[in-house]
């Protein structure tokens, strides 16, 4: 049988008010280590705003750029043959950019996945 | 490690092969379809000089009665059609003009429709592609376009999903590379299938043949996946290996694959078939995923979670497979692709973390209710097809503008609902997720 912390606190305390306070400190220690190693994520973590402020910025100017000069774009990346590497390596470069600052995103809004 | 890096080279060596002639997801564009500029109009004698975009060759083309002149956009790059059984030679079906003019409606139509099709693509492996190029479509792109398009979004993001859920120890990446190399070779089985039916039936009897295949997958696969999410949910959620699994994990016959994260040894003899339909699948109905996480579930014996990940994977390497084909034809509208990224990127990743504080039969749930909803969506379409091909009697044009409305809004109804049902579940989950974790650091600190 597993006893829970709640359990363990209130063995504690009838130890410490018996007079064990050893054996209470004891019990007590026991469950902060477990708790404190079973913690999920460490509060101390800061949130990553620099992060998703530097890779939104450079996410959104790679858009600009693009669509600002949408008709060379779409004329040089629909050439056909081995430009293809156009089209294929844009979205690579948008997916490694953009997927950072969605990722960094999520991360600052304080969505992050269960531990 | 080397055995994982021996067998992604088995997967990407498809990319290397030539470009073939296709219809539908993992392939090229037609052969018959000419991309290129008109460079001049001859409106007495109805005709035009086009020049081809990859040979710079000049040619004459002939208008069919029901085109206009005016309608003939000089220096803008379209692409023609030609009509096979027209009288004369060169005559042209159907033009379509290549880029469509941005708006801002059409861009926040785009931004939409690739935010929930993230969400679903990253709690179930796959979806979005069955709503996105018809989506495309009706905001007048064009459809080899749109299927381009799509599949040069598609990779990305599955690549982006998979890394997610790898991370969070949910991809089997070995499971997913052996589905993937043999999902390849289905694809080319599949678009043989095609050609063969296109040739003997027709358009129609193609359209016919893909909406019945369909219907029957979807309706059945759907309908048990639906089934199994249901008993699951009334026996408090726990997930056991299917009889059917269990059964297949038992034949031994070399050579026996090991997946880890999966916790499965199975023969390649069982995997090779699931990954064969599943590309055969992607070519007929161009969501592969509705067979291929199934099949991993059912037959091969993982876990839905593993499964949604484990698609991603494939999707992936087909995606990737599939948009150098169209590159390779210039077809890919690379304004479509990354403004469908920039907010499916934010939706993968934000469905990938839902899976981990949802219990596994949501994800069943999720993707039941999709699939059901989008065979009414195809169901709708058969009338239509039926009476092209004489099998029918001709009904009212109002009914089949009704029929047409049924099918484009179940689909914006799959996807709402299944959006719908994984935020829920995920808000829900988090919810008792962070009580959980206050009332454990409540009770270390009281």
């Amino acid at each position: 049988m597993t006893s829970t912390a709640f359990d363990k606190n209130m063995s504690a305390i009838a130890f410490a008010e018996a007079g064990e306070h050893d054996t209470a400190r004891q019990i007590l220690g026991k469950t902060t280590q477990k708790q404190s190693s079973k913690s999920p994520a460490p509060p101390a973590k800061s949130k990553p705003y620099l992060k998703t402020i530097i890779f939104g910025t450079m996410s959104i100017s790679a858009y600009v750029l693009l669509f600002t000069n949408e008709k060379l774009v779409t004329e040089i990346f629909t050439m056909g043959g081995w430009r293809w590497v156009y089209p294929v390596g844009a979205a690579f470069f948008f997916s490694f950019i953009h997927g950072a600052f969605a990722s960094n995103l999520l991360s600052s809004l304080g969505l992050e996945a269960k531990k | 490690m080397k055995k994982l890096l021996i067998i992604l080279m088995f997967a990407l060596a498809p990319l290397s092969l030539p470009a073939h002639s296709a219809l539908a997801a993992g392939d090229g564009p037609s052969k018959d379809m000419l991309k290129g500029i008109i460079t001049q109009v001859n409106a007495a004698e109805r005709t035009i000089v086009f020049q081809k975009d990859d040979t710079k060759e000049l040619v004459t083309l002939v208008m069919n009665e029901k085109m206009q002149p005016e309608e003939m956009k000089t220096n803008q790059k379209v692409l023609i059609n030609l009509d096979k059984h027209a009288a004369a030679a060169n005559t042209m079906k159907d033009i379509s003009i290549m880029f469509i003019d941005m708006s801002l409606s059409k861009l926040i139509a785009l931004l939409v429709i690739g935010a929930v099709g993230g969400l679903l693509s990253g709690f179930i492996g796959s979806g979005g592609a069955f709503v996105m190029t018809p989506a495309m479509m009706s905001l007048g792109v064009p459809g080899a376009v749109a299927v381009a398009s799509n599949m040069c979004h598609k990779f990305p993001k599955a690549m982006v999903g998979a890394y997610k859920r790898w991370k969070y120890g949910q991809a089997d990446i070995k499971l997913g590379l052996v589905m993937a190399t043999t999902a390849v070779v289905g694809v080319q089985i599949g678009i043989k299938i095609q050609k063969y039916i296109l040739n003997q039936f027709g358009g129609a009897g193609s359209n016919l043949y893909i909406s019945a295949v369909f219907m029957v997958v979807l309706v059945f696969v759907g309908g048990y996946v639906f089934y199994d999410a249901w008993k699951l949910a009334k026996g408090g959620g726990k997930e056991t290996v299917s009889k059917l699994a269990v059964r297949m994990q038992k034949i031994n016959l070399p050579p026996m694959m090991h997946f880890k994260t999966a916790k499965v040894t199975i023969s390649a003899w069982i995997t090779i078939p699931v990954g064969l339909l599943t590309g055969m699948l992607a070519a007929t109905i161009a969501v592969g995923g509705f067979i291929g996480v199934p099949g991993m579930i059912y037959v091969i014996g993982a876990s839905a979670v593993v499964a949604s990940a484990t698609e991603l994977i494939i999707a992936f390497v087909m995606g990737a497979w599939g948009s150098v084909q169209w590159g390779l034809s210039g077809l890919i509208d690379i304004r479509l692709a990354l403004l469908l990224l920039a907010t499916s990127l934010i939706g993968v990743q934000l469905g990938a973390l839902g899976t981990t504080y949802v219990k596994d039969y949501i994800i069943k749930v999720v993707m039941a209710t999709t699939m059901l909803i989008v065979a009414i969506s195809r169901g709708a379409k058969i009338p239509g097809y039926l009476i092209d091909l004489d099998l029918m009697s001709p009904i009212q044009e109002s009914t089949i503008t009704l029929l047409e409305a049924i099918s484009f809004w179940s689909l914006v109804a799959a996807l709402g609902s299944a959006a719908l049902i994984i935020i829920v579940a995920m808000v829900k989950g988090m919810t008792a997720d962070s009580r959980s974790k206050k009332a454990v650091l409540g009770t270390s600190n009281g």
